[in-house]
């Protein structure tokens, strides 16, 4: 194997890494501080992804696309939080069966409204097109790919530590019932903070339109490599959530070369050793 | 009179599922099979949630690769004692995957890891086509001679229903069956009273899974077909959501719900085209409105051996934070939750 080919699939690796911590850092941060087990994750991508493609051929620009994609997956977060979840706040069970049937909805509208052919996006010029780096040559949306999720995963990390409402999450995933005693409207928090989960979900289905298809059951695939990305990381945390996207992106990238019938066996089987040696995750606290 | 309520809940139930079948026609008997397939696979998830705590969302990845077993089998033109020997193995490796993967979890990260194992079975079903058929699934499953009528098979799956019902209420009152309640009140204790809860959960997953093999085996009997649809995510949910509509932990919840469930399937999809969405709204609905289900709003709201458990009492130890008490059994909504709200997090 030249070094060539090995380093292209290592980019393909990382940046479908790249995608999935877009995912899986929302889904992560909303477990953290709600324990709500965002099922309808998957389905916030999948309408993310078709939004844009379908925004974009409509206006001819992407921009356009991405911001209304982000903007929809918002606004669909902020009513399925308000309206579903709410009703059922506290129970976790209860919680996850929402999200289900929000699942179940949203997929098959979109399924209804964009149709059952995999999509994909046109991506703009500044996107197209290859880098050379010495001998080896590497597609430019990729390598932004990588650069987004990592600036994205800093960004996190400073809001987090550095903000007041960083903090406030902070306080809030430590000690639900003190927080809200210091006079923080803790249910606020919880809105602004799965919104902004679903925006990154539907962030990520705009950034997958550019290397993968939108499709039915596209929604179901995705969810379960943020759900093995999240448990291999340890549930809640932002940096498990980087290091499990790094190696789910390159333990796929590698397993669909070598063994592409069983590649979900590949994933299944670090996920299994995990989960058997280190319960909580790779970087998640003792439970 | 509450004693007997039970009773005569049950005895009504078994007369309308063993007299109307008789006596109605074939699309009727169809609508029966199913239903009655599918309360076995519920009744497999509702053993694991009702007696142990465990709520899977993976359990179509088990008893999809059972009938994946007698697939292969019955292709291989193996007779009916091997296309059982198979699904048995393939079904307790299966199983015992699930069990060592999630036996040191609970609570919201088991329900987790089994969704995750359901949707990879899936995913090995569509992909692996050499061995699965892939998309275009197998065809030319024949179910064995004596139960190719389909009164003397919708005959043959209620027994097996019944038997595994009651298999399964004698198995509770074992010391093994003891210890799953034990787990599902409280896993700590179980632990400080010196009790191995990893070993506990395996087990049970085990159990469970052997009740969820032999729906698969009927299922592909039923279908007389395979495609990977059949270990699909949405089957694992559906399985849930039955158990919630007819309550966590009831004996017959499982039967109620699906009853339900197939009936409104029927019932609607021949009117209303976007069916999926109906179904994501009947699930929200019945939790935000009626989380006991129809069976713990109907009946039985004693606490002990048998009676419901509301699925506000299920998962809420997960992620480190102390096991409450299990709230009193009247009552309890989640809106009375609202009120105190947070509580169940001090001392995470």
């Amino acid at each position: 194997m030249s070094l060539g080919y090995l380093s292209t699939q290592v980019l393909n690796g990382l940046s479908f890494g790249a995608l999935l911590f877009l995912l899986a850092s929302g889904f992560t941060l909303v477990f953290g501080l709600m324990r709500v087990v965002n099922l309808a994750h998957g389905a916030f991508y999948l309408l993310g992804g078709n939004v844009a493609i379908s925004v974009t051929a409509a206006t001819g620009s992407y921009l356009a696309g991405l911001v209304t994609a982000v903007v929809v997956t918002a606004l669909v977060g902020l009513v399925s939080e308000r309206l579903l979840l709410r009703p059922v706040r506290n129970n976790e069970l209860l919680e996850v069966l929402v999200t289900v049937g929000l699942a179940f909805v949203i997929a098959d509208l979109c399924l209804w409204a964009f149709g059952g052919n995999p999509r994909s996006v046109p991506l703009p010029e500044f996107l197209t097109g290859s880098v050379s780096l010495g001998s080896v040559t590497f597609p430019k949306y990729r390598l932004v790919l990588v650069i987004l999720a990592v600036a994205i995963a800093v960004g996190l990390k400073l809001i987090q530590s550095r903000t007041r409402i960083g903090t406030v999450v902070r306080a809030g995933v430590d000690d639900r019932e003190t927080a809200s005693s210091l006079g923080i409207d803790i249910e606020r928090v919880f809105t602004l903070l799965f919104v902004f989960g679903a925006a990154l979900a539907g962030l990520a289905g705009v950034a997958a339109a550019g290397i993968l298809t939108m499709r039915p059951g596209a929604d179901t695939e995705i969810l379960l490599f943020a759900l093995v990305v999240v448990i291999i990381g340890g549930l809640g945390s932002i940096e498990g959530a980087a290091l499990g996207s790094v190696l789910i992106g390159l333990i796929d990238a590698f397993s669909r070369l070598w063994l592409p019938e069983l590649s979900y066996f590949a994933v299944f089987a670090p996920m299994a050793l995990i989960l058997v040696l280190r319960p909580q995750g790779l970087l998640g606290k003792a439970v | 009179m509450r004693r007997y309520s039970g009773w005569a809940a049950t005895a009504v139930l078994l007369a309308l599922l063993l007299i109307v079948p008789a006596w109605s026609q074939r699309y009727v008997l169809s609508l029966f099979t199913l239903a009655v397939i599918t309360a076995l696979l519920a009744v497999s998830v509702n053993t694991l949630a009702g007696e142990a705590g465990l709520v899977s969302m993976g359990h179509a990845g088990i008893s999809a690769s059972a009938a994946y077993a007698v697939a292969w089998a019955v292709r291989d033109q193996h007779g009916l004692a091997t296309q059982l020997l198979l699904a048995l193995l393939v079904t307790v490796a299966v199983s015992a995957l699930y069990g060592i993967t999630a036996m040191r979890t609970s609570g919201l990260v088991f329900l987790m890891i089994t969704l995750a194992l359901g949707v990879m079975v899936y995913g090995i079903a569509l992909k692996w086509s050499k061995v699965t058929g892939g998309q275009s699934g197998l065809i030319g499953i024949r179910r064995p001679e004596s139960l190719l009528d389909p009164w003397a098979f919708y005959y043959f799956c209620l027994a097996i229903l019944a038997v595994t019902l009651v298999a399964l209420w004698l198995f509770g009152r074992s010391p093994l069956g003891l210890s799953f309640r034990g787990i599902r009140d409280s896993e700590s204790r179980m632990t400080s009273l010196g009790y191995a809860t990893p070993a506990i959960k395996f087990a049970a997953m085990m159990l469970s899974g052997l009740v969820a093999g032999t729906a698969g085996v009927l299922a592909v009997w039923n279908s007389q077909f395979m495609s990977p649809s059949a270990a699909a995510f949405e089957v694992s949910a559906m399985a849930v959501i039955i158990i919630i509509i007819g309550g966590v932990g009831a004996p017959l919840g499982p039967i109620i719900g699906a009853g339900l469930v197939v009936g409104i399937e029927h019932w609607l999809s021949s009117y209303v085209e976007r069916w999926p969405t109906l179904l994501g709204l009947l699930f929200i609905a019945v939790v935000i409105l009626m989380p006991r289900g129809v069976a713990g709003v109907l009946w039985d709201r004693r606490d002990g051996p048998g009676s419901t458990l509301p699925a506000t009492a299920l998962l809420r130890r997960s992620g480190g934070v102390r096991p409450t008490p299990k709230p009193p059994a009247d009552a309890v909504t989640p809106r009375d939750l609202t009120d105190v709200r947070g509580h169940h997090q001090k001392g995470s």
